[in-house]
């Protein structure tokens, strides 16, 4: 299979919310790599992210093999990660009816959000839901309506195509429905803003600058508006600029009276800006 | 200049240390009299000299070692805002003096701005501030430099009112040098967000073999991070970072094709209250040796300085 559709790829570091992506494969190799690469930048961000699979327990294994352990077992612990079956997802009857599976979508982006992330994500393996919808026309017609409804509820999609199953001339088609296709490799993420359960909050390693620093005030914000007391495990934060520490204190400041924003294990760095800046609140508490 | 500014500063010459301990105690002790909060940074040998002339009244002054103190210069100013914030509306007196005679030249034109922005920063704080200059070992910059920026004077002659006083923005101006980089700098080109964690890690490498310690390297990581983002918030392309050795000092040389910050004092202190900007130029000259801004027909530069641990 030679066909390559005439679209840009995607850079994942800049992902605009709601942008609908899709790719190509034709082999379970090169899905995985398209699926890991999508599935980490997403929990990078600290948005959820749903793997629909053709079958859940293979993704499972494949998701928790190519992402970093920690991150992989720790997602999918704290509900971040979400692998769900096609039939899971979307039931199993079709009558030509887009709207059902339009409104479970919306539901998920709602839970997502009320579970704490900023967005919903989704990468979704295609082969049963083209036979579920029963056509390729059927297929186009839903990735058209969809492009509308993930723009306006701001889930962003990989929406992943096996060239095994998908002839040449439907191929191009489905591209064109998309705004870019997914990379199937990208250089690690700056920082990972992963979800954590207990204590509620955000467990934030790598490099935070003026490159991801929006990503991650919003990711708090988000876990914020479900419990305003907010947990950062700030151990493997290897950098911060003056302008991190400004944004959290302004998060702390806007928190109400019983919230606060408590920075756990943050490294030397992070003191020596609190400590240089003055940028401090009563209610962002720097714990050893 | 007409001076009703609340706080005053004054240069005292001293001959030797006696005179020195006998003056600088005098005026400590003037303060604990009138319960003032007293703040002393000078030369360990010179502060234990000031606590044997002063007595009991050592118990109320606060001494910091000028190692510490000036550990960068700029640190000094943070030490007086902070105190002056401990005790708001309470009048502080200051004695402030270092071994200028160690200091790299680069650090020395630093010391010479220091002395100008002391006149602006803290103008309207009840500070009393007094830099003693041994004056017999005064090099010409200095010795020029206190006669200009210091409201009041006392040396053998006496006590007077400083008729030399001049005016801290034009002696600023005159300070604001700009030096190219050098031709053997090795450079980053930085024009994106995505650029500055490379930036990070290429001054990390060059400090490391430069042979600059731990902490040290880690600060100037941090500097060089923030005017980087400055650069990109408020510069133009393009933006470059340039490295080299400077003699005594180490250069991290960021140039961007913008004005620069406009404002003379930038970053001479932090931002009063959190602020969106303003504190990249205060964070560098907090970590580092000593900070040269300036811009010329090509933009803006900004030169952050470490001392070499040779």
């Amino acid at each position: 299979m030679t066909l390559t559709p005439e679209l840009a790829t995607a850079n994942l570091a800049e992902l605009e919310p709601g942008s609908h992506l899709c790719a190509f494969y034709d082999t379970d190799e090169q899905l995985a790599r398209i699926a890991s690469t999508f599935v980490t930048w997403g929990l990078a961000a600290g948005d959820q992210m749903l793997y629909v699979a053709g079958d859940d327990d293979s993704a499972t294994t494949m998701l928790t093999s190519l992402l970093d352990d920690v991150h992989g077992t720790q997602a999918l612990a704290s509900g971040q990660l979400q692998i769900r079956s096609f039939a899971d997802t979307y039931g199993g009857v079709h009558d030509g009816d887009l709207a059902p599976i339009e409104a479970g979508f919306r539901a998920a982006a709602e839970a997502s959000r009320k579970s704490g992330f900023p967005a919903l994500r989704v990468a979704a393996e295609m082969g049963d839901f083209a036979r579920f919808l029963g056509s390729p026309d059927e297929v186009l017609r839903w990735e058209r309506r969809s492009t509308a409804m993930q723009r306006d509820l701001g889930v962003s999609s990989v929406c992943q195509y096996d060239l095994r199953h998908v002839e040449d001339r439907h191929a191009a088609g489905i591209a064109a429905e998309h705004r870019a296709l997914a990379p199937d490799s990208h250089e690690p993420p700056l920082a990972t803003f992963l979800a954590d359960l207990d204590p509620w909050g955000l467990r934030v390693a790598g490099e935070v600058d003026i490159a991801n620093r929006a990503a991650l005030i919003r990711a708090i914000q988000s876990r914020a508006e479900v419990s305003p007391r907010v947990h950062l495990d700030l151990h493997g934060l290897t950098f911060a600029d003056v302008g991190t520490v400004r944004g959290l204190r302004a998060v702390a400041a806007a928190l109400p009276h019983d919230g606060n924003l408590v920075l756990r294990r943050p490294p030397d760095l992070l003191r020596r800006i609190l400590d240089l800046t003055g940028l401090r609140h009563q209610r962002m508490v720097v714990e050893p | 200049m007409t001076r009703t500014a609340l706080a005053s500063h004054t240069a005292l010459f001293y001959g030797s240390d006696d005179q020195f301990a006998s003056a600088v105690g005098a005026y400590l002790g003037e303060g604990v009299a009138r319960e003032e909060r007293v703040l002393a940074v000078v030369p360990l040998a010179k502060l234990e000299r000031l606590r044997d002339e002063l007595g009991q009244d050592a118990g109320a002054i606060d001494f910091v070692d000028a190692r510490d103190g000036y550990r960068p210069q700029w640190n000094v100013f943070r030490a007086v805002l902070d105190s002056l914030a401990s005790a708001p509306g309470r009048r502080l007196r200051v004695v402030a003096e270092q071994d200028l005679a160690a200091r790299t030249p680069a650090e020395v034109i630093d010391y010479q701005r220091l002395e100008a922005a002391v006149n602006v920063i803290f103008r309207d704080h009840p500070l009393t501030l007094l830099c003693p200059y041994d004056a017999g070992t005064l090099s010409t910059d200095l010795f020029d430099i206190s006669r200009l920026t210091h409201d009041t004077v006392i040396d053998e002659t006496g006590r007077r009112h400083n008729e030399q006083f001049a005016d801290p923005s034009a002696l600023l101006r005159g300070l604001a040098t700009v030096t190219p980089p050098l031709a053997l700098a090795i450079t980053l080109r930085c024009d994106e967000a995505a650029d500055l964690s490379e930036a990070r890690r290429f001054v990390r490498e060059h400090a490391t073999m430069a042979g600059l310690d731990r902490d040290t390297v880690d600060d100037l990581v941090l500097a060089v991070s923030e005017i980087l983002t400055n650069a990109l918030t408020h510069g133009r392309p393009p933006r470059r970072l340039h490295l080299y050795d400077d003699g005594p000092t180490w250069v991290c040389h960021v140039h961007d094709s913008g004005a620069g910050p406009g404002d003379l004092y930038a970053g001479f202190a932090p931002p009063a209250l959190p602020s969106d900007h303003g504190y990249g130029l205060w964070m560098a000259r907090q970590l580092c040796d000593a900070v040269d801004v300036g811009a010329d027909v090509t933009g803006t530069h900004v030169r952050l300085h470490a001392r070499h641990q040779r």
